[in-house]
């Protein structure tokens, strides 16, 4: 579920944030229940299961088979060292310390929430499920419902040991109206049926909805809350008072400084836990990590070219090819790495609104489809760095269709569908007529920095005697714009989604009526039933075979263009900074941007001596030889 | 006292302003570039201003375009004459192609793969000033962007100005409830955030050129009414008005033919720094992403191009340039003009 949340980014209406003055970020005072450090934590257990979704049980169903992970390879490298400090940068301080209600869903709260562990990991490299703060999972044959055994060594940062009341107490507390969380309760109250514990360390987790494992631990595991932290200050106050309170976690880090306005400090935890577990071992290396605030992108990349921060993302061409160049880049300090992956894409895409007379027309989207020159963004302003979207889907394995190829520009292929169309007059501008009218859409978007490879597709289209006119409205504007179905043709982009979705998308549900995600108002009968048999089928292997019958069913209609994707993270790093190899992961995210994350991150380590000898070489204005890492292992096409 | 083109007055203000050398200069110069700037097509251009085809000629800068086949080439779209060029030069066969200075428009991305936008002045290939961000040629978009942006403000001055003139001359003549009613509306108006209007409108519609203007206008008439107010007020008591008023002409005969001509010093002094201001708040409009739509060829847009790649510093510098020698003409001229139409040197009061 935490794995969702990071993609849902929610306007945060819900007020100013609280003003109140904490030099010093208070310690949690959990009064009476420090006697209980030493053992787990069991006040107050008969009010806790009084909740009607919370349930205990003495006995675990019969035929339960345990599974567990310990055969998937190491993939941290033994060489780490530990020590030093890992600087990088957030580019404004954070309203709140807490991870929900109001003000909590900045960029910082991944810092925050990755060091509250996973129930279940995901190995970066095979993608199974590793232990976590679970050690052993099951399902039952219903598929609804996931047991776990809670490894019975995890703590929280105070001492007191993780237990499965924890587990039923997160419930509780992400449906409680006290957290100001509406998401959380709506989201949580459709997905959670019932948490049963059987005892300290045994819990069962039943969703509402039949499904696989994968999709039951992606959607049916939460991130769990120290029970003994939260459970006395759950009240109306408790936005208020937890604002800058330091919640206990599980992770490997603990916020050890803070400046308002200027920088959180994090600081090791020498005996935590799971530092010797085998998929933890030799990671979160450095003793602090120091996020300091920088606004500005521009001063961002000055700190990095001066050393102050270990690592800055080059994603953006013009950052890799033009700036990241010049004395620290030539000299070896910066090393530069462009890694691809396969992790989930973006779906950038134009979408046809059909209920535009003129697209109704299949043979008219598709002319479109080969008037849009599309390669000739890539080769140009995006520098060969992007690759085409092929499909509506990449980076989602069986999931993608991969025998679908987009259409190229081919004038002669939009010409004999605009003429097959009806649209063969061209006008005195070159701009094919029919009837009079003119072949002139409006292409509605909202990324400024997306224009030039607008005005590019825009005066390549020309030459198919189609014009696009290009419509900019501000980013909320415009998709408030393709919300209410206003636009010809909108460009637009959707976040990656770890679970691909189609049904609000393309079901004719969505068709013909405000404020839904059909963009292209599709209504296709032959589409829907597939689209509703997808969203409801758990079976991994039909899922497949349907998400690609839809996606061909897209693709033949020409409902969308999908235009590009970096499917790649690129970054650069001084060269104190190691990695092991490889230096990322092909399904987690960046470690340099997420340094907790319990799948991949703090694998590298700060290596002190390295530090000493660049810096040394610096003074003397000596040089090492340039590095540039481009790792093509898991690049497709 | 009316100002016929000729009396000796308006001779001696001619004269006056000739006499201050660099208003005159850059009033000439900036009246030229202006005038060009009508012509833009004939200088900075991706169409041929000659074709020599067959023994036919064609003048392809003005009407419909010409597709490649009329050419004898493959394709229906238009021409690419710079290509066209090449070939007849190529092929010797006596056709030939005469191409504008500067053989780029404002809108086509002029890409060759392995060489990546924006690319540095170079003479070979016709890019006098380089090329943007997206390989569009920096000279058409700073010439077209010109002529937009000279445009907009005259047609901005006159629209102002009318409305401006007619209410503030209204309010001193007829004075009143009248002028009380206009103050409170116009003390109003000024308090309306003119930038946020023009975001939110921006936001939810494509500005384009009309409606620009049109919403500038709406925020724009106020500051001419103060003025005219003030002035009409001043002539309307002097004698020559009342004289007027005794042998019976009607009001708008007395403001369009007494009034206005004396304050017409006022409007003309006005006038420069009216132009200089529209073309600044149109660049910095466009420049915040809430003016012309893309891909309008502006200023505001090369300047943020500009100052976000510091390192194709052709590009900033020449909008940057461009807009200092325009700014510093049209000070120059309202400074000559001010001069010129000082009352202080042409009357007595008596």
């Amino acid at each position: 579920m935490k794995r969702i949340l990071s993609l849902i980014v929610a306007a945060a209406l819900t007020g100013i944030a609280c003003s109140k003055k904490a030099e010093e970020a208070p310690k949690a005072e959990p009064g009476s229940e420090r006697t209980a450090a030493a053992g787990i934590y069991k006040d107050g257990l008969d009010e806790l299961f009084k909740h009607p979704k919370l349930a205990r049980a003495d006995a675990l169903p019969k035929g339960i088979q345990w599974l567990t992970n310990d055969s998937d390879p190491v993939f941290a490298s033994p060489n780490a060292k530990k020590g030093g400090t890992y600087y990088t940068y957030m580019d404004s301080f954070p309203l709140t310390l807490r991870t929900v209600g109001p003000d909590s869903n900045g960029s910082f709260r991944s810092f925050l929430f990755d060091n509250q562990m996973d129930l279940l990991h995901i190995h970066p490299e095979t993608g199974n499920l590793t232990p976590g703060l679970a050690t052993h999972w099951a399902t039952n044959k219903e598929q609804n419902t996931l047991y776990l055994k809670l490894d019975e060594r995890a703590r929280w940062s105070d001492g007191v040991p993780v237990s499965a009341y924890d587990v039923a107490f997160s419930l509780k507390f992400y449906l409680s109206k006290e957290i100001v969380a509406p998401w959380y309760n709506t989201q949580y109250g459709e997905e959670y049926d019932t948490i049963t514990v059987f005892d300290d360390h045994t819990v069962a987790i039943k969703s509402v909805n039949k499904r696989n494992l994968q999709d039951l631990v992606y959607y049916a595991t939460m991130e769990i809350r120290p029970r003994h932290f939260h459970e006395k200050l759950l009240d109306k106050d408790w936005v208020k008072n937890t604002n800058w309170m330091i919640e206990p976690n599980t992770g490997p880090y603990q916020i050890s400084k803070i400046e308002k306005g200027k920088f959180v400090t994090f600081a090791r935890k020498k005996d935590w836990w799971a530092k010797d577990l085998k998929y933890f071992k030799n990671r979160f290396n450095t003793d602090f990590t120091k996020v300091t605030v920088i606004r500005d992108p521009n001063v961002v990349f000055e700190h990095f070219k001066k050393g102050m921060i270990d690592a800055l993302p080059l994603v953006i061409p013009e950052y890799w090819h033009n700036k990241a160049t010049g004395e620290p880049f030539d000299k070896g300090y910066i090393e530069k790495v462009w890694f691809y992956h396969q992790r989930p894409q973006p779906i950038y895409g134009v979408y046809f609104n059909q209920d535009v007379e003129i697209l109704k027309d299949k043979d008219v989207r598709i002319g479109i489809s080969h008037a849009l020159n599309i390669d000739k963004v890539l080769k140009t302003v995006l520098r060969g760095d992007y690759v085409r979207m092929e499909t509506n889907t990449l980076g989602h394995g069986a999931m993608d269709n991969k025998t679908i190829k987009g259409r190229r520009f081919d004038l002669a292929k939009a010409d004999a569908h605009f003429k097959k169309a009806g649209w063969a007059e061209r006008g005195p501008d070159g701009i094919r007529v029919k009837n009079g009218k003119r072949l002139s859409l409006r292409v509605t978007y909202g990324y400024a920095t997306h224009a030039d490879r607008l005005v590019i597709l825009k005066e390549e289209a020309k030459k198919a005697g189609l014009e696009l006119t290009l419509q900019k409205l501000d980013g909320a504007a415009s998709f408030k714009a393709m919300l209410e179905k206003q636009h010809e043709i909108a460009y637009t982009g959707w976040g990656a989604q770890d679970r691909m979705q189609y049904w609000g998308q393309y079901h004719s549900d969505n068709a013909h009526k405000t404020q839904t995600n059909n963009f292209g108002n599709v209504d296709d009968k032959v589409l829907d039933p597939w689209l509703v048999a997808y969203k409801d089928e758990f079976d991994l292997k039909k899922k497949a075979e349907l998400a690609h019958k839809i996606q061909q069913r897209i693709h033949d209609e020409a409902y969308t263009v999908t235009l590009w994707a970096a499917p790649y993270i690129r970054f650069g790093h001084w060269r104190w900074m190691r990695f092991p190899d490889p230096v990322a992961s092909m399904r987690s995210k960046d470690a340099t941007t997420y340094p907790f994350d319990g799948d991949w991150g703090g694998v590298f380590w700060i290596d002190e001596d390295i530090k000493k000898e660049t810096q040394a070489a610096m003074k003397a204005g000596k040089g090492f030889p340039p590095v540039t890492l481009i790792d093509t292992r898991h690049k497709r096409g | 006292m009316t100002t016929l083109p000729l009396d000796p007055l308006t001779r001696k203000k001619i004269h006056r302003f000739r006499s201050i050398k660099r208003g005159y200069y850059s009033a000439i110069f900036l009246a030229a570039a202006i005038l060009l700037s009508f012509g833009a097509e004939l200088f900075v251009n991706s169409r041929a201003l000659i074709v020599r085809y067959e023994g036919r000629f064609h003048f392809p800068t003005y009407g419909s375009i010409l597709p490649g086949t009329t050419f004898g080439l493959d394709y229906r779209y238009e021409t690419k004459y710079r290509e066209l060029k090449r070939k007849f030069k190529a092929e010797g066969r006596g056709n030939w192609v005469l191409l504008p200075p500067a053989p780029y428009n404002a809108y086509e991305n002029d890409l060759t793969e392995g060489i990546y936008p924006p690319t540095a002045p170079d003479a070979g290939s016709g890019h006098w000033l380089g090329t943007d961000s997206t390989g569009r040629d920096v000279l058409a978009r700073l010439v077209y962007g010109f002529r937009t942006a000279i445009v907009f403000s005259i047609l901005l001055l006159l629209c102002n100005y009318t409305i401006g003139v007619t209410i503030g001359c209204a309010m001193g003549y007829f004075g009143g409830k009248f002028d009380l009613f206009f103050q409170r509306i116009i003390e109003i108006w000024a308090n309306v955030p003119f930038l946020y209007i023009i975001i939110i409108v921006a936001s939810i519609m494509i500005p384009n050129f009309f409606t620009l203007m049109m919403i500038m206008l709406f925020f724009g008439w106020i500051q001419m009414t103060w003025y005219m107010r003030t002035a009409t007020y001043k002539q309307k008591s002097r004698e020559y008005v009342l004289a007027a008023r005794a042998m019976g002409a009607s009001d708008p005969y007395i403001i369009f033919q007494h009034i206005i001509p004396n304050t017409i010093s006022i409007i003309v002094t006005f006038m420069p720094f009216s132009i200089s201001s529209g073309v600044v708040v149109l660049t910095s409009l466009d420049y915040l992403g809430f003016g012309l739509p893309a891909p309008t060829p502006s200023w505001g847009e090369l300047l943020r191009q500009g100052t976000s790649n510091l390192d194709a510093l052709w590009i900033v510098s020449s909008v940057v340039v461009s807009m200092i020698l325009l700014l510093t003409m049209v000070t120059f001229v309202g400074e000559a003009v001010r001069e010129a139409f000082d009352p202080k040197k042409h009357t007595v009061y008596e």
